[in-house]
């Protein structure tokens, strides 16, 4: 839930990336720390395992300066992926104003794309969320791996999968080359102001 | 595609999927490969091809064996904890932050030091029964059983907790060791005195986010309808109700006593019951035509 204080004009928001486990939300996260460090206000924290998987989340604070005399601030978040870290995943969501799913582009992983997205709307209904209303935005990583000739699942097929009632923006993406990764998280924060504008302008 | 084109392709799809981390579709491929060579009259002899695809099978099962028998929550930094404390903490009341704080520590693994934060919250009078209720629960999540009892034990001989939040606890200690298929032979506790002694109802400070109203009339008698809080003021808590749910907003009259309610709050579930206190139609805004109410709480 994004805090409004009146006093000091600051709005600050929390952004949860979600998706399959091993999909690249921290390395979509890892990539918006280099290449928009003059927006990051602090070091990005990852708490992961030996083997470099999410064990908790990873975390990243943006100021993305200001916007009518409100200063905003951005927290970034990606959540444990692997299925068994269920309840942290559910701890992670708790406030949450905008979510980047990322989907894994690779054929193998095309039913795990889609029981994340179960899992997430799930999640968001125990908080009394839903999924279509909240600032959503879909990202098709690991586009880069058609040119390796390595089986993915095409555009159209993972719009037809994931965004079929949804209806949000969507992104194909390389997580690990950039492409991509600036544009979603752009769409996201624009969706997530104009909500807030939305509920803070009542409010007021 | 020849055969050994067929098993180049499969070997680089499933080190790619070895790369990506995903060890079990790495193995599975590798599986797969084997099959095949195993099968196949040209490939069926060649040992060092088939050597190689089972040490790749045998090294895969060997990292996802390791992956299972990782600690499920090793023990963070102090950066991290107090990093943890402060982003998982939501509320404006600053005791119950304190206690969100606490609870998330708990939630990621993180017992010690959540018990810490416990220990001081009870120590220094804030919240008593829900930081000793999430110390019973802290060390059960460490599989000390023991140590819980013996917890409860010392703030029985102690002056910590009040006759009536010990009773509380004693409850809520009993009903969890049963869970666990623990009989244990708790110390009693006198029954508190009925003057002089004012109980900090445990759910008073709680934030509550959403409730659930079993409702006693209109089309949807018998259902819980769920609402979010928009405002709470002390133990009064106000929802809103779309005009397009009038049937809803009239089963919710001024002066009804709601005697099935659940409340949902960052750190606890608990049922009670609620009484409209006011009930007015929003003016203006986007809200506007639509039901404001104010509920009195009355936990259970």
């Amino acid at each position: 839930m994004a805090i409004f204080n009146a006093k000091n004009r600051v709005i600050e928001c929390k952004l949860v990336y979600y998706g399959p486990g091993r999909g690249g939300k921290t390395t979509n996260l890892e990539y918006v720390f280099r290449a928009f460090k003059k927006q990051t206000t602090g070091e990005m924290v990852s708490i992961n395992t030996n083997g470099d998987r999410t064990l908790f989340f990873d975390f990243l604070p943006m100021g993305l300066g200001k916007i009518r005399d409100c200063d905003i601030k951005v927290q970034l978040y990606t959540v444990p992926g692997q299925v068994k870290y269920g309840s942290t995943r559910k701890m992670v969501l708790k406030g949450v104003d905008a979510m980047v799913f990322v989907a894994d582009s690779l054929e193998i992983r095309r039913k795990a794309n889609m029981l994340s997205l179960k899992d997430l709307q799930k999640n968001l209904a125990e908080q009394n969320m839903s999924i279509f209303k909240i600032p959503l935005v879909l990202q098709y990583n690991k586009r880069d791996l058609a040119k390796e000739d390595m089986p993915i699942v095409p555009v159209e097929v993972m719009e037809r999968d994931l965004n079929s009632k949804l209806k949000v923006p969507s992104f194909p993406a390389s997580a690990l080359t950039g492409e991509g990764v600036g544009d979603t998280l752009k769409e996201c924060l624009k969706l997530t102001l104009h909500h807030l504008q939305k509920e803070l302008s009542w409010a007021r | 595609m020849s055969d050994q084109e067929y098993i180049k392709s499969l070997i680089k799809e499933a080190e790619l999927y070895r790369t990506q981390g995903l060890l079990g579709q790495s193995k599975d491929t590798f599986t797969k490969v084997l099959r095949f060579i195993k099968k196949d009259q040209q490939f069926r002899n060649h040992k060092k091809l088939t050597r190689t695809v089972v040490d790749k099978i045998k090294a895969m099962e060997k990292e996802l064996a390791a992956i299972h028998e990782a600690a499920v929550a090793p023990e963070l930094s102090q950066d991290v904890q107090d990093l943890v404390k402060n982003l998982f903490s939501f509320s404006k009341n600053k005791e119950v932050a304190e206690v969100e704080g606490a609870v998330a520590l708990a939630k990621f693994g993180q017992y010690e030091t959540a018990l810490t934060e416990f220990h001081r919250l009870l120590k220094e009078g804030k919240v008593p029964l829900v930081a000793a209720k999430n110390i019973i629960r802290c060390h059960l999540a460490l599989s000390s059983p023991n140590e819980a009892i013996d917890q409860f034990e010392q703030w029985v001989s102690g002056d910590l907790l009040s006759k009536g939040q010990l009773n509380n606890i004693r409850a809520f200690l009993e009903s969890v060791l049963e869970k666990k298929g623990i009989k244990a032979k708790l110390p009693v506790v006198e029954a508190p005195s009925e003057t002089g002694e004012t109980e900090e109802k445990e759910g008073d400070v709680l934030d509550i986010s959403s409730v659930g109203v079993r409702l006693k009339s209109g089309s949807r008698k018998g259902s819980i309808a769920e609402f979010d809080v928009t405002f709470q003021s002390g133990n009064v808590i106000s929802i809103v109700i779309s005009s397009k749910e009038k049937d809803l907003a009239d089963s919710l009259e001024l002066g009804i006593k709601l005697a099935d309610m659940q409340f949902y709050s960052p750190i606890a579930i608990f049922r009670g019951c609620g009484i409209v206190s006011r009930k007015t139609k929003i003016k203006s805004g986007p809200k506007k035509g639509d039901y404001m109410l104010d509920i009195m709480v009355e936990s259970g």
